[in-house]
């Protein structure tokens, strides 16, 4: 599949240069993605799936675009990429557009990233009931369950891009996914639920499939009788789970088109003190398994060990080729890969021993983050800290501030770095922080 | 792309659903060779997907050959077309080109699902097979001739997207810009995002319909960066609809360009609110995603058949005022959220979820309609061909109730006003649910005192029903660009209310004691 890709990739190249494009850049991808679900005692979806897709970016005349299809018929292609040369050729020229420059390709890691893991392509039917079948033991028998549904979600990911410029890269990986869901009576009409799920590009280092829907059985248990959380300024414990998603809202500003548009508040802070010493993000292309190991990112740069912040200082913004130029920053990368958050040495059970009181959150619900200001406001799920221990559940509650602040009060990390996100984050502690409830 | 989804997995919560505003970014475009317009004889969607009525009844024959309570093909081919101005230049485009037939075989409430972009018989008939294999029965009967039904005229255009080029749509955007920029010396950048497509749709159903519909949409987005002293702030505002290229008028241009400054400009004054519990006032229009969360999510029937919703055992019963009615209906003309049938071939309709305070109808699709004994409310929808439907909502709104906005601005003490948002979750089984207000005022001693700004706000569904003590007569819907996602999927809707009194929610502020 590989060489017939390559072959394809360079044709659309080819025409490309022949409709008129001065640079253009083609990749061609497929995929097949395989979902089971299975609820309640029985398969309740099965989807089988394989797809493929060609996208160019295309340079002409100081213009820049992107397309994309799913539709590789030999007459149609060449349709479709005049097409898109003539829209190019209708935009306005831009100084700062042109193709990456090949010194950024050098220096590609050769490290082998192990992201294939062949039995994917290789599991059976049987073998996706029988994940369905142990998961679905665990919670079907408990005397208030209302509905457990087992997913399990696998397949295969493979693409090859080429430019005119003398990038040549080929990415391969392969997933599976599976876990459970589960919904349990609760007082009234409410119902308790949650989920939980495993995933890595290879199958032998999961955990089993009985012990995730136990994990998933235990955090809904844990929400039943949930009440609604008070108003206070407290310490905020928040989960390692939960930790991935708000070190992605801390992120979501921390790059060159945000910087360049003036709607982030990172604008300035390369070499400053900007959070709490305890925080430092790395990010990593090169792991072994990493849910987002790569060699080269979407625009052909070589991959390379990056630190974001170091100590609460900041180190890198992830700054691409386009908006790099345009705001005179160094270019790094445009896009994140593997992000690792710097650890403590104290475990989930340890924090909460020194924190005493305050507000375990393990999910969040909702809210949202303004890039300019760094402003937020959460919707959350957790628990008290009561006697340095995990009280009572709560919920429908706030947690509202301004994340560069917040990570200023960054007091704590733990040592209990949750794997199944890209985002590698352990536990965090903040403190002052404002809920809002009843 | 797989890892996103996994992460989504991983990461959200169970039974959780959302609503967001565009990403400024993700446009996903179109423009392509063949121009939509060409194709006009006696069956011209036939003739698109390049299939007959023989070859489309031999995949079907496939796809049932092991039994089916029901079965669709879903052929779908979608274009779009974005462009970007920043720094006073439209220096970049996005084009997109989808095109597949998805294959569905439902016995009882499995379901059984491929899809392929290779639109010959052998590729069709292996999907077919792949699909059918959940079954374990014997043949059904198929159809062998498919009755096509008369096209829908919600969103009937003149002039497809395909043949609107790119230097139309320059000088537009540029305009918006401009004036943007004039409107305020504290202004410094301006964006704009135009994003348009054009979507064939044709659904053969099990029992014989062949179901064909032309879905045109377009959105313009305007962001504006401006700064005062040491201060950055950043607003925007958009416009969409199932719309033609006229329908960007100047006037309405210029009505959400205004409606991007103020609510920037504003933010230089706006503060946090005091947290707590407090009432809320919910402003006329968007504010309709207190019903997308609080209550449309947890309608949807396949929740409910499964048990998992808040409402699953609720019907028939009171659960607001008698001045409260709430409805989701998609034949609306041109609206974000308007379909002439939904994505299983059913005409789309309108469904009164609530009643005069009662408690009426879930939203259907074939599974749970035939669970319940009753007929599909036309509320399956799906992403694309390479989806299987579910119920979704259409334009979720409340009709007007017998009060005045000034009556019930008058009522509050010490609350606030919500008018703009971001996005919203809902959590189907607890009922709670959340919307991110971006813009606001507080109000004091019944009047509006001063504005306010990014607060999450929180509440439990079946509560806030109960505790809408107000209802205006100044119902409207939303003209945003609102998008819902659900189980991976997005599709479009729209939404909308009347200004709205609830007597109690959680307000995320700042001050808490």
């Amino acid at each position: 599949m590989r060489v017939d890709a390559l072959k394809q990739a360079e044709h659309a190249v080819e025409i490309a240069k022949a409709a008129g494009a001065d640079e253009i850049v083609a990749t061609i991808s497929q995929s097949r993605d395989v979902t089971f679900e299975y609820r309640d005692g029985a398969l309740e979806k099965v989807k089988d799936t394989t797809s493929q897709g060609l996208a160019i970016q295309v340079y002409a005349a100081g213009r820049y675009s992107s397309h994309q299809t799913t539709d590789l018929t030999p007459e149609r292609l060449k349709g479709f990429v005049a097409e898109a040369v003539a829209i190019t050729n209708a935009l306005e020229p831009d100084e700062f557009r042109e193709i990456t420059p090949p010194e950024l390709f050098k220096g590609r890691s050769e490290l082998d990233l192990d992201l294939v893991d062949p039995a994917v392509a290789d599991i059976s039917r049987e073998q996706r009931l029988a994940w369905c079948e142990a998961i679905d033991t665990i919670a079907s028998n408990h005397d208030k369950v209302i509905s457990t549904t087992a997913g399990v979600y696998d397949g295969t990911y493979g693409s090859t891009t080429v430019s005119s410029n003398g990038f040549s890269g080929s990415r391969e990986s392969t997933y599976c996914w599976y876990g459970s869901e589960i919904t349990l009576r609760d007082q009234g009409e409410r119902r308790a639920e949650d989920s939980f799920y495993v995933g890595s590009p290879h199958i032998g280092t999961l955990p089993t499939a009985s012990s995730v829907a136990d994990t998933a059985l235990q955090r809904v248990l844990s929400r039943l009788n949930s009440e609604k959380g008070p108003t206070v300024k407290a310490t905020m414990l928040v989960d390692s789970r939960a930790a991935a998603s708000l070190i992605g809202r801390l992120l979501g500003p921390a790059n060159a088109r945000r910087v360049q548009q003036g709607q982030s508040y990172w604008a300035g802070l390369v070499g400053e003190k900007a959070f709490s010493d305890k925080l430092t993000i790395i990010d990593d292309p090169l792991i072994k398994r990493g849910l987002a190991s790569r060699h080269f990112d979407d625009e052909g740069i070589a991959a390379k060990v990056m630190p974001v912040v170091e100590n609460g200082v900041v180190r890198n913004l992830y700054v691409d080729a386009y908006y790099g130029r345009k705001a005179g920053l160094a270019v790094t990368t445009g896009s994140p890969s593997n992000r690792l958050v710097g650890t403590g040495d104290r475990s989930l059970d340890e924090l909460l021993a020194a924190i005493g009181t305050g507000v375990y959150v393990t999910s969040w619900l909702g809210g949202n983050a303004d890039n300019t200001t760094g402003d937020f406001s959460l919707g959350l799920r957790g628990h008290m800290i009561e006697n340095g221990k995990v009280g009572r559940p709560v919920g429908e509650m706030n947690v509202t501030g301004n994340l560069r602040d917040l990570f200023g009060r960054l007091e704590m990390t733990g040592n209990d770095v949750y794997p199944y996100s890209a985002t590698l984050s352990p536990s965090l502690v903040f403190s002052d922080v404002d809920f809002s409830g009843a | 792309m797989a890892i996103k989804r996994r992460e989504f997995l991983g990461t959200v919560a169970a039974g959780s659903a959302i609503v967001t505003m565009p990403g400024f970014l993700s446009g996903c475009g179109i423009q392509s060779a063949t121009a939509i317009s060409a194709a006009m004889p006696a069956n011209p969607f036939m003739d698109w997907f390049g299939v007959d009525q023989a070859t489309v009844a031999r995949v079907m024959s496939e796809l049932t050959s092991r039994g089916a309570d029901t079965a669709d093909l879903y052929f779908q081919h979608s274009r779009s077309n974005s462009l970007t101005l920043e720094d006073g230049i439209v220096s970049s485009a996005n084009s997109g080109i989808a095109q597949g037939v998805g294959l569905r075989v439902v016995i009882g409430e499995q379901t059984g699902y491929a899809f392929t972009e290779d639109l010959t018989l052998p590729s069709m008939l292996a999907a077919a097979r792949t699909a059918s294999a959940i079954a374990s029965g014997s043949q059904v009967v198929a159809p062998q001739q498919f009755n096509p039904l008369a096209a829908g005229n919600l969103y009937t255009t003149t002039v497809p997207w395909a043949d609107v080029g790119v230097e139309q749509k320059l000088p537009v955007m540029k305009t918006i810009e401009q004036q943007a920029k004039s409107k305020d010396p504290a202004i410094e950048k301006v964006a704009v995002y135009w994003s348009d497509g054009d979507e064939r749709v044709m659904i053969a159903t099990l029992d014989g319909k062949l179901v064909t519909d032309h879905r045109p949409m377009a959105r313009v987005t305007v962001v504006v960066t401006a700064k005062k002293g040491g201060e950055t702030q950043t607003g925007y505002s958009n416009i969409a609809a199932r719309e033609e290229f006229s329908w960007f008028s100047e006037d309405r241009l210029s009505a959400m360009v205004d409606e991007a400054v103020d609510r920037t400009l504003i933010q230089f004054e706006a503060r946090r609110p005091p947290a707590g519990e407090m009432p809320v006032i919910l402003a006329a229009g968007a504010s309709g995603i207190l019903l997308h969360e609080a209550i449309g999510h947890g309608m949807e029937a396949d929740f409910n058949r499964k048990g998992t919703s808040i409402y699953s055992d609720m019907i028939g019963k009171k659960v607001a005022e008698n001045f409260v009615t709430v409805v989701d209906q998609a034949d609306i003309p041109r609206e974000r959220g308007a379909l002439n049938y939904d994505d299983e071939g059913n005409k789309a309709g309108r469904t009164v979820m609530v009643e005069q305070g009662i408690l009426k109808s879930y939203l259907h699709d074939q599974i749970s309609a035939k669970q319940y004994g009753l007929k599909a409310t036309g509320s399956g929808r799906r992403e694309s061909y390479q989806y299987a439907p579910m119920p979704r909502m259409s334009c979720t709104f409340m009709e007007d109730g017998p009060h005045t906005k000034d009556e019930i601005i008058a009522s509050v003490d010490r609350g606030i006003i919500c008018e703009t948002y971001t996005n919203g979750q809902v959590q189907i089984g607890a009922g709670d649910y959340t919307f991110y207000v971006k813009n606001g005022w507080l109000v004091e001693n019944g009047k509006v005192t001063a504005p306010i700004k990014d607060v999450n706000i929180i509440g439990n569904g079946p509560e806030s029903l109960k505790r809408i003590t107000m209802v205006a007569n100044d119902a409207r819907l939303d003209t945003g660009g609102w998008t819902c996602g659900k189980n991976g999927q997005s599709v479009p809707v729209s939404q909308g209310i009347p200004t709205v009194l609830v007597s109690n929610m959680t307000v995320g502020g700042e001050n808490a004691g």
